[in-house]
């Protein structure tokens, strides 16, 4: 049935655009402005989630391009171009390992966090063990049906926390965000870099661009795709510090949860809404795991010529077992740092890397051409 | 399934095998006659009527008498075959003879001429009249169907406050015509054939040439090729042969005795199949957001209509989440109820013995147990015990200390919300997955809900209906096609039909004109 195409494993520059932000936003947000109001004073911090936000956006942008220029390139076979085949296996294993690490993390953040707001008796591994079959069912699926959850759960997730920011109103204080402009530039650049780590997962975009029929509208996509999980992210801080203020979102383990907890929605439905939003964000977290999860399967399959569905059910007890090492929250929030820094590190750092050589390539096929 | 799919239709009639008769028809009309007869049985209702058409010309009429038009037979044709006696039999052999006959019998309608016996039978048991003629080896069939049917009624299944009352019946050719009355466009089409290894019935596939996608055409001729059953005593039949998953709790046609939306729909680039004898028409291809669509959105003003969609969004979510809610926020969260709303229900709850979701479970069951039991009784009484019992078993079961009051306050809001979504199977299917809902409140609360939500979510993008997923155009996105969604939008702006579709003809108005 060639007309009915868009019911097939291709995926639309829109869908990009909407994965971004879908991966992007799970665990990371909810802890966030703690961290950054943790370093700046006032509510300063904006301007290092800005700035780290943009750098990201830039790096996407390379990312992306890299990618779209080799249409219907697999990762492995355009960095092999690049950087030799062995360092391009390592490249994709290094990329593979961070999607596990990340869903593995994740998967135990949702236990922990659940643990605090929905029940106290059920045990940590039953929560994580339920989420993670569910997540397996989602990538036994077809890819495609991936995308389509991403395009199904973000506009509730971006719904959510507008109806959130919106009922904060009524809470909100200019002078918790004051004063402004007090912060070292030290201590802003230290703000920057944990900024910087809640925008980790735009590693998929080294393998999903390949199954993108309209790769040329792919940079723009993903652009756009940043810059809303920027807008989200500020969005969230703003209200936080408007209503907490800087030292009591220092103190709060997540302080977007906690706000849920403090604002009151109209009409007397839900006494706590805390729990409530938590049971919605559990769609966001779900969406950053299973493409996780989906991409670390799509990239390894080259390599060990399983079935996608073996591979994943060889996976999944894997990630289960990382997720359950560390002992206590403040382990969990250890792997957490070091999965931020590894992920953006290396996603970053293959970035430049294979888009310099590919400029440079570029640069001097064009000179050959000219003379 | 895949392989049915591929398996071939049997053509040969297996009856027919270990009995001493040709399967020809021969040029010996009592040979002919008692072939016929050994084949089907020679029932009480076979007619055969004997003829003389001049100079010892032997000829035969057979036709079943339920099945065909008496009057048509005796004033027209047998009264025809003998006026002309005179003018032919002398002189042509009994070949020409029969082909003049053709010519001469054209008052009767349909006239066919044929030499299987297969055919034959077929044909005679579909209603049609047999002429012999002794001498040669063909057989005329006449057009000559007539039997009783019930008239064109008001849909029960389906019934509007603004519409057309026009429902389909169980007689192919009026359905046909029903549909023809809304479109009288030649592009129109009704493409038949036959279904059931022996109950050989009449399958009409309808579209609009030039609207339609031909690769949709193409897809549903294909799996209805496949079909390879005794008999389809229903449309649910075809549905159930040729849908994509028979996993799915959703299903993927939707089914109307209403003309009117079959009508839309092949306007709309979707196909129809009809099926002989069954007052249901199946539409496909559908997705999800077709369960809360319902003709009289169109009819109503564009406000009205979104509303009333709004509202079926709402009562599809009340149907599926509210007891799931409900056992939830008693055993898990109680912390989220207002605590005025917490005291009160726990002092209801005071003397329930039973935890929620038990007690969720007996009214679950208690509720479809009734309307079960209201479906199957003759109507006058299915009411009384609708309403009578519903109420006698709530009260009585809230004063017996068995459910809270706001258990039969849950239950009755989801009940009623469950009879808003208009496409029947989806509302099943939404009542069915309460009870999946209900079970993971039980073991993980809100969590278990939102678990189960994300499932059947990741279901359905996973679901096609003849290759369309069934969660368009929700995702993948046709934003073109939002306008008739949740909200439907003014007739006069719904100028394109639905892209997702992907129709040959896109629009289907213009605005500036």
């Amino acid at each position: 049935m060639s007309d009915f195409k868009y019911g097939d494993e291709t995926i639309s520059s829109r869908e990009i655009m909407i994965a971004l932000p879908a991966v992007t936003i799970g665990v990371g947000i909810l802890s966030l402005p703690r961290e950054i109001a943790l370093l700046t004073v006032g509510a300063d911090g904006w301007i290092a989630l800005l700035v780290a936000g943009i750098m990201i956006t830039v790096i996407t942008w390379m990312t992306s391009k890299l990618a779209a220029s080799y249409p219907g390139e697999t990762f492995l076979s355009y960095s092999s171009k690049l950087v030799t085949k062995p360092v391009s296996i390592l490249f994709s294993l290094i990329l593979v390992m961070q999607s596990l690490l990340l869903s593995a993390y994740v998967i135990r953040v949702i236990a922990e966090i659940a643990k605090a707001y929905l029940f106290d008796r059920t045990p940590l591994e039953v929560i994580s063990l339920t989420f993670l079959l569910v997540v397996v069912y989602a990538v036994s699926g077809s890819r495609a049906g991936l995308f389509r959850l991403n395009m199904l759960f973000f506009p509730i997730i971006v719904l959510i926390t507008f109806i959130l920011s919106l009922f904060s109103f009524g809470w909100f204080e200019m002078d918790n965000l004051f004063p402004i402009f007090e912060t070292g530039v030290r201590d802003q650049i230290k703000a920057t870099e944990i900024s910087g780590l809640a925008f980790v997962g735009f590693n998929i975009l080294f393998f999903y661009i390949t199954l993108v029929k309209d790769t040329k509208k792919v940079p723009k996509a993903s652009v756009h795709g940043m810059l809303m999980v920027i807008g989200l992210y500020l969005l969230i801080f703003f209200v936080n510090l408007g209503v907490f203020g800087n030292a009591v979102t220092g103190n709060l383990v997540y302080p977007l949860i906690e706000l849920a907890k403090e604002i009151e929605i109209p009409g007397g439905f839900f006494e706590r809404f805390d729990s409530f939003f938590f049971v919605i964000w559990i769609m966001a977290i779900f969406n950053t795991t299973a493409m996780s999860v989906d991409v670390s399967i799509y990239a390894l399959q080259p390599f060990t010529k399983l079935k996608k569905q073996t591979l994943l059910f060889c996976m999944a007890p894997l990630i289960y077992i990382i997720g359950m090492v560390p002992e206590g929250s403040i382990e969990v929030a250890k792997l957490g740092t070091f999965i931020g820094y590894f992920g953006i590190i290396s996603s970053s750092g293959i970035t430049l890397i294979l888009f310099t050589i590919s400029k440079i390539r570029r640069g001097r096929k064009k000179e050959h051409a000219a003379k | 399934m895949g392989r049915n799919f591929f398996r071939r239709r049997k053509l040969k009639q297996e009856s027919a095998e270990g009995e001493d008769f040709s399967t020809e028809i021969g040029v010996d009309l009592e040979k002919n006659l008692q072939d016929l007869q050994t084949m089907i049985g020679s029932p009480e209702d076979l007619v055969i009527h004997r003829l003389n058409l001049g100079f010892n010309v032997k000829a035969a009429v057979a036709f079943i008498s339920g099945l065909s038009n008496k009057e048509a037979i005796h004033n027209d044709l047998i009264k025809n075959l003998l006026r002309n006696r005179e003018k032919e039999a002398g002189s042509d052999t009994p070949d020409e003879l029969i082909k003049q006959l053709k010519l001469d019998l054209i008052s009767i309608g349909s006239v066919e001429q044929t030499n299987s016996l297969d055919k034959l039978t077929i044909d005679l048991l579909s209603g049609k009249s047999v002429v012999y003629v002794e001498g040669t080896a063909e057989a005329l069939l006449m057009g000559t169907e007539k039997w009783e049917t019930r008239s064109i009624d008001e849909p029960i299944s389906e019934s509007l406050i603004r519409g057309p009352r026009e429902g389909f019946v169980e007689n192919l050719q009026t359905n046909m015509m029903l549909i023809r009355r809304h479109i009288r466009d030649p592009n129109l089409r009704f493409d038949t054939s036959e279904v059931g290894r022996r109950s050989k019935k009449k399958l009409v596939v309808c579209y609009v040439d030039g609207i339609v996608n031909p690769d949709m055409v193409k897809e549903v001729d294909r799996r209805l090729s496949s079909i390879d059953m005794d008999s389809a005593m229903e449309s649910g039949y075809i549905e159930q042969w040729i849908e994509d998953s028979y996993l799915s709790p959703f299903p993927q046609m939707d089914n109307t005795e209403r003309p009117d939306k079959v009508a839309s729909a092949v306007l709309q680039g979707k196909v129809s199949i009809l099926l002989d004898g069954s007052p249901f028409a199946l539409i496909a291809p559908i997705t999800i957001a077709n369960a809360f669509k319902s003709p009289e959105d169109y009819y109503d003003r564009w406000l009205i209509g979104t509303f009333l969609r709004v509202i079926r969004y709402i009562g599809a979510f009340i149907t599926m989440f509210l007891p799931a809610l409900y056992i939830a926020l008693v055993s898990y969260h109680q912390g989220m109820i207002p605590s005025q709303l917490a005291f009160s229900i726990a002092a209801t709850r005071e003397g329930v013995p039973f935890p929620a979701f038990v007690e969720a479970l007996i009214m679950g069951l208690t509720m479809e147990l009734l309307r079960e039991a209201g479906a199957r009784l003759p109507r006058t009484i299915g009411q009384t015990i609708g309403i009578v019992g519903g109420l006698v078993i709530g009260e009585a079961a809230v004063s017996a200390g068995i459910v809270s009051p706001i258990m039969v306050i849950v239950v009755a809001l989801t009940a009623v919300a469950s009879f808003t979504i208009p496409l029947y199977s989806v509302a099943i299917s939404f009542r069915l997955l309460r009870f999946g809902f209900m079970f993971a409140a039980a073991v993980l609360g809100l969590y278990g809900i939102v678990l189960v939500y994300i499932m059947i979510n990741i279901h359905i993008v996973n679901l096609k209906s003849m290759g369309v997923p069934y969660s368009t155009p929700f995702a993948p996105s046709f934003i073109k096609d939002w306008k008739d969604l949740v909200l439907r939008g003014p007739i006069p702006m719904m100028n394109e039909r639905p892209r997702n579709l992907k129709p040959k003809d896109t629009t289907s108005g213009n605005l500036r004109r």
